[in-house]
């Protein structure tokens, strides 16, 4: 277990893991200490192949000294567009090692947005996943005067691509080699020299107006996160994660980068995003971190399997649920579970529970943990049916990830948990929740005016309105600027209906509508493997996604779904009408962000004329 | 062009099964009277197995064929032959060691008319290189010939639709042109609805009224031949027409979203 302190108490706070005050330091004893230990596997070809902390630290050198020949220099700003790989590891590694500061592009950012990525950071190394990724950035490079060298990761089908800017992976790797050579200590002496208050990665986010805004996490924000990390959750050395969600996300990269390196632990990458579910079940994680999305589609997967099931595996499953849900409330509250319903919650998983848990490769987690959008209660008390405990944290970028947990022994489902140590979180006089934390970053890279805005006077502004009740737990109730109020002016706050409303198997997500008018409507986008499903069970004609979602009982099977979630809502909070979003979207739709989830602003941009039908 | 008030076939929700596996998943499509309809999709997307259903050469779980009004879904071949549908197998399936002549009366088993000859003489009007070949056997003729034996053995049944699986199937570009002529010519002389399965998307599309692409089993696409021209996912993946990008030699794909 590595030691923790932090001292709020001198300005800056003082953080240090293990006597080390920054990632590089704390990286390199890591490396030098655990040695042939594994840090990192990664599924290839079919086969995991292992990497040691030693391998970690050598490509993370490497890539670092060839950074340094090609002449990065400290607080130079490097850019990765990848989907979750080691390469992306260790480039970061060799990056933040080095001085450089590192800021993730999204896979499915588009050329323009890479564009103003790369400007508005000032990004001089741009390290590109593969040949897509390469020319998103080939297409823009006339206009980002910045850009230096492009890196690329995966040369697959790039044999004959010469370009004076472009060096390959390996490449790099050996222009470190070169450099190493000829200044033996330049790799160390630059982990040194890192600071606590030094920048270590832009994280940018999308903003309420205007363009994306980098928010500058330092090495200090994220040696607090490493340990608060380590107080919420407990990791140990032996645990086991699934890597797949995106680095460019502060999540991704607190738990798999920097969350492994304080704990020592192992981080697994998926071979690829089509595999996600298969190499879940093979690596069989031991704490597993996700977004709302990924649990959404776990519940409805296994809902729509049990309408297959037998009547018999039908009943079983109820009946297990049920002692799982009596068992779990007893869990929750973090008291001992009576003895005969102990042994009942024994039949239970005998029964049913295990296998579910077994078929979504949670079976082996000691915890579950979800954040970064809100989630309907409902489906948290499913997993601690299911005999997992899982635990809603709260956190912006801005805080560099956590500031509420719900922790071990003191669940409150609907609220995101108290205060993690060394946190403060009060309300401002509109209801907005304020934090306060060494996580707090110091502001948005090169925007005086929104870094005024949103940091004042020590306090995080978050833009959530939010309450907090008389034990400290805090409850979010919604993004301040998404807060309806209808034409007769009553105020309504959309993410909580459109929670229940994903709770649905068959609905993916769902955007209320409703300022300024005389009831509330809703655009609705389907789950397209459960809603074809249903179609084919009751023999509904279709072709396409489109005429899927015109059928008659596609739209009466989602009015119903409303109405069920209409139900448990006061009369002016239900939804009047909805419409399908009958375009099937993807990841590089701009209505989409990379987790899939609809975006409210340009949905009811772009669906305007749909919105205004239903008025 | 199109006329939507009279689909001659119409498909709602089929679901085909070789053994265990689901070769077809819903698959709901009509055609119209007298237009050329096209099914496009990649090797093993489900296409022949549709084309099988509908004649009855496999059975579906579910769903319902229905053909100028009446169900025909289960039926036997030769009962949906009976009807007015004539199917063109893939690779052809002439009867290899009858001759020319016996393989088109083998067209007719089914009529008792008298126009049978005089049908004949309509079929090498058509095909004209046929009738050189009368007396041979048909395992001699080169593969366009077999092609062509093939549907002028499917128009000896006076059918009211025909089924065409790949008539372009591994013949050189002309013969593919030629076939292609005759396919439009058999469609407008004779008012012949066609359901036409392709692989080479460009003559497909080229004679066709109406298209569907079959993906793993459904279809994932509809439109007018014309406007599925247009959509950029058929470009890049049908017809071989992409952005070639900044270095102007693309390889990856781009997502397939079918719209």
């Amino acid at each position: 277990m590595a030691t923790h302190s932090v001292d709020i108490a001198q300005s800056p706070p003082a953080v240090t893991i293990d006597g080390c005050n920054s990632i590089p330091a704390l990286f390199w004893q890591r490396v030098n200490g655990l040695g042939s230990r594994t840090a990192i596997r990664e599924k290839d070809f079919g086969i995991w192949n292992e990497y040691s902390w030693q391998d970690y630290g050598d490509y993370a050198r490497r890539a670092g000294l060839g950074l340094m020949a090609l002449g990065l220099e400290r607080g130079h700003i490097c850019s990765i567009a990848a989907e979750v790989c080691k390469e992306w590891l260790f480039a970061d590694l060799g990056i933040v090692c080095a001085g450089g500061v590192t800021n993730g592009v999204y896979p499915t950012d588009a050329a323009n947005q890479v564009e103003y990525l790369v400007n508005d950071s000032e990004t001089r190394f741009y390290f590109a996943e593969d040949e897509e990724q390469l020319d998103k950035i080939l297409a823009v490079r006339e206009r980002t005067p910045s850009l230096q060298k492009i890196i690329i990761f995966d040369m697959e089908g790039l044999r004959s691509l010469d370009d004076d800017m472009c060096i390959s992976f390996e490449q790099l790797l050996a222009l470190g080699d070169e450099y190493g050579k000829a200044h033996p200590t330049a790799f160390e002496d630059a982990i040194s020299a890192a600071g606590p208050e030094d920048l270590l990665t832009l994280t940018y986010t999308s903003g309420t107006t205007g363009p994306p805004k980098g928010a500058m996490i330092s090495q200090r924000n994220m040696m607090y996160m490493m340990i608060t990390l380590q107080r919420v959750y407990g990791i140990r050395d032996t645990d086991e994660q699934v890597g797949f969600l995106p680095l460019a996300h502060v999540a991704g990269r607190m738990f798999y980068t920097f969350g492994s390196i304080e704990a020592c632990s192992i981080i697994n990458l998926v071979e690829d995003m089509e595999t996600v579910f298969e190499n879940q079940q093979e690596v069989a994680p031991t704490i597993h971190f996700a977004v709302p999305r990924v649990w959404e589609k776990q519940y409805s997967t296994v809902s729509i399997k049990l309408k297959d099931a037998t009547a018999l595996g039908r009943l079983a499953y109820r009946l297990a649920l049920g002692i799982g849900k009596r068992a779990g409330s007893y869990r929750k509250a973090g008291q001992a579970v009576p003895l005969l319903l102990r042994l009942g919650f024994f039949i239970a998983e005998w029964m049913a529970l295990r296998n579910i848990r077994r078929f979504l490769g949670i079976d082996s987690c000691r915890w579950l943990s979800t954040a970064a959008a809100p989630i309907a209660p409902e489906l948290i008390d499913w997993y601690w049916s299911l005999g997992k405990p899982m635990y809603e944290v709260y956190g912006q970028t801005e805080c560099a990830g956590i500031i509420t947990a719900n922790a071990q022994g003191g669940v409150r489902l609907g609220s995101v948990g108290r205060p993690v140590a060394d946190a403060q979180v009060r309300l401002s006089d509109d209801g907005e929740l304020l934090l306060r934390s060494p996580g707090v970053i110091q502001g948005y890279w090169r925007k005086g005016d929104q870094t005024a805005e949103t940091f004042q006077q020590g306090w995080l502004y978050t833009g959530d309105v939010g309450r907090i009740d008389e034990d400290g737990y805090v409850y979010v109730l919604d993004r301040i600027k998404d807060i309806i109020i209808t034409a007769g002016g009553k105020n309504i706050t959309p993410s909580e209906i459109e929670n229940q409303l994903k709770f649905s198997p068959f609905i993916s997500d769902a955007v209320v509508v409703g300022d300024g008018r005389a009831y509330l409507t809703c655009l609705v986008m389907i789950d397209q493997d459960n809603v074809t499903k249903f179609a084919q069970d009751k023999n509904v004609p279709f072709t396409n996604y489109t005429s899927l979602c015109h059928t008659d009982e596609v739209q009466a099977l989602i009015w119903g779904e409303i109405e069920a979630v209409n139900a448990r809502f006061a009369r002016v909070e239900t939804i009047k009408k909805f419409r399908l979003i009958d375009q099937l979207l993807d990841p590089e739709d701009e209505e989409l962000t990379p987790t899939m989830k609809l975006k409210r602003k340009v949905v009811n941009e772009k669906y305007a004329e749909l919105i205004n039908e239903m008025y | 062009m199109a006329n939507n008030d009279r689909p001659v076939l119409e498909l709602t929700n089929v679901e085909t099964y070789y053994g265990p596996i689901m070769a077809i998943r819903g698959v709901s499509l009509k055609v119209r009277e007298g237009e050329i309809s096209v099914l496009l999709g990649a090797n093993g997307a489900g296409k022949t197995t549709v084309l099988k259903t509908i004649s009855g050469a496999m059975e579906p779980q579910k769903g319902k064929i229905i053909f100028r009004g009446r169900e025909i879904q289960g039926l036997d071949p030769d009962r949906t032959a009976r009807l007015g549908i004539a199917h063109v197998p893939e690779g052809r399936e002439v009867f290899p060691f009858l001759t020319v002549a016996e393989n088109l009366r083998m067209g007719a088993f089914s009529r008792s008319d008298k126009q049978v000859d005089a049908d004949l003489d309509m079929v090498y009007g058509y095909f004209p290189a046929l009738k050189d070949k009368l007396h041979q056997k048909a395992a001699w003729l080169s593969g366009g010939q077999q092609q062509m034996l093939a549907i002028g053995r499917a128009l000896m049944l006076r059918p009211s639709m025909m089924l065409l699986d790949e008539p372009s199937l591994g013949l050189s570009p002309r013969l593919v042109a030629e076939i292609g002529e005759i396919v439009q010519r058999v469609n407008r002389e004779r008012q012949m609805t066609i359901l036409l399965v392709e692989q080479n998307a460009r003559l497909a599309l080229d004679i066709g009224h109406y298209g569907y692409v079959m993906e793993v089993g459904r279809i994932v696409m509809e439109d007018s031949c014309a406007r599925l021209k247009e959509a950029t996912d058929i470009q890049e993946f049908y017809l071989g027409m992409k952005d070639q990008g900044v270095r102007g030699r693309r390889r990856w794909k781009q997502r397939k979203t079918w719209r």
